[in-house]
């Protein structure tokens, strides 16, 4: 087998299996931690997740989320504190409603809701995460790319 | 309901006793069917002052501009307008001791074809909520109905909604006439404005008009008062109503009954919350 042919190959390999690419913002306190205990448990969990570690769940402005859908990501995941347990004490949940919103307007306007997802993890939790990912990443493989709204100068 | 006889006479009063420095109404526009707002600065412009069916803006968006920043203002306000006035006085951007409120209990504004304008045909509030003279008979309270188009909207499948969505956002010519028009975008410096920061830039691009439209509703998301004065003033006459509707329509669903600025000293939907607000979307 040349060289030429092995690039062949692969390059046809890259057009039929296409991979989602998911952003995760995880509070540092819970599912940041979260997300740790996962690895160091050695539980399997999709790669395609770009874990963005923020303060806060709180600290999630909707403009992260719709920024993350038209630069490259096909999917969102916001991961924090479950309610009560947030280390800023109520940040969670003036998360909570503004997340409810945009999750709501975003749909309004044609972007899937599977795409932009929310969870609960606490530091504890690591095989929750695993799930989590597993299941929001099954989730956006069934809808494919996001090609709605793009930013063009980066495609 | 014309009121220009009773308005011009409280006005008049208000100056001969010094009590306010400019007093913002309307005046007879000479190009549109609707009346324009004017700043009336003493008593003997008060005779061009006129308040009927046709008086369609908001006027608290100019309590915000130079004319009457920090002054004695007198202002009239309907229903939907008090509640504006109401979140900009909990928010610090108006002294409640400068004004003096004139409370009109609306029956329904016309637009400039002479029909009834179509927020109008669902107002939740038509009484000013805060006055110092109130004209006209008081309503009561109205059950809250969300706005139809909103819902057909809401049933349509995602294609169609990306569909117009991408029409709404690629005719954006990014004039900002819609902040500039909103009596509750009081900020300096909008983030919308932006022409070069991390998230927002200074291009008519679908992608970069989504994102500011998108940010501006939530931004008003839980304060807007559906005074539909973004869309008076949209060139592109895009449906901006649809955006702020449906955050109202979650909010007031979701947030205990949530209206804005409907009693003294409410906050928007976000600067509070309450422990039992739902969460069944969170996996």
């Amino acid at each position: 087998m040349t060289n030429s042919e092995t690039l062949q190959e692969t390059s046809t390999e890259k057009e039929t299996t296409w991979e989602p690419v998911i952003v995760g913002f995880l509070c540092n306190w819970c599912s940041y931690a979260g997300s740790d205990l996962t690895g160091t448990s050695r539980l399997q969990y999709p790669a395609n997740i770009r874990i963005i570690r923020v303060p806060c769940s709180s600290r999630i402005d909707p403009v992260f989320i719709i920024k993350a859908l038209q630069s490259h990501a096909d999917g969102v995941l916001i991961s924090g504190c479950h309610p009560g347990d947030c280390h800023y004490i109520t940040g969670n949940y003036f998360a909570r409603r503004r997340f409810l919103v945009t999750k709501q307007l975003l749909s309004f306007i044609g972007i899937e809701d599977e795409r932009v997802q929310y969870s609960w993890v606490s530091a504890a939790e690591g095989a929750k995460f695993a799930k989590v990912v597993e299941k929001v990443t099954e989730g956006v493989k069934k809808l494919g790319p996001l090609k709605f709204l793009k930013r063009e100068d980066l495609l | 309901m014309n009121y220009t006889k009773e308005i011009q006479e409280i006005a008049k009063k208000l100056f001969d006793e010094q009590k306010i420095d400019v007093f913002i109404g309307y005046q007879k526009s000479k190009v549109s069917k609707n009346q324009i707002p004017f700043a009336f600065k003493n008593a003997d412009e008060i005779g061009s002052l006129v308040f009927d069916k046709q008086s369609s803006h908001n006027l608290v968006n100019y309590l915000k501009f130079e004319h009457s920043k920090n002054k004695k203002a007198a202002i009239i306000v309907k229903g939907c307008d008090s509640r504006s006035l109401n979140l900009c006085i909990t928010e610090n951007q108006v002294k409640r001791e400068n004004l003096y409120v004139i409370g009109i209990c609306c029956e329904g504004i016309d637009n400039e074809n002479g029909e009834k304008e179509e927020r109008c045909k669902n107002c939740v509030f038509p009484d000013p909520a805060l006055s110092d003279t109130i004209l006209g008979n008081p309503k009561g309270k109205i059950a809250y109905t969300p706005d139809p188009e909103m819902l057909e909207m809401n049933n349509k499948s995602m294609e169609e909604k990306q569909e117009f969505w991408d029409k709404i956002f690629g005719s954006c010519i990014r004039c900002n006439a819609c902040r500039h028009s909103c009596p509750l975008c009081y900020c300096d410096k909008c983030v919308i404005d932006q022409t070069d920061s991390t998230y927002h830039h200074a291009s008519t691009s679908k992608a970069n008009a989504s994102m500011a439209l998108l940010t501006w509703s939530l931004h008003l998301a839980g304060r807007c008062v559906d005074c539909r004065n973004c869309e008076k003033a949209c060139p592109q006459n895009l449906p901006l109503h649809l955006l702020h509707k449906q955050n109202e329509a979650v909010i007031y669903d979701n947030f205990q009954n949530h209206l804005a600025g409907v009693n003294q000293n409410d906050k928007g939907a976000f600067y509070k919350f309450s422990y039992d607000d739902p969460d069944d979307f969170i996996l």
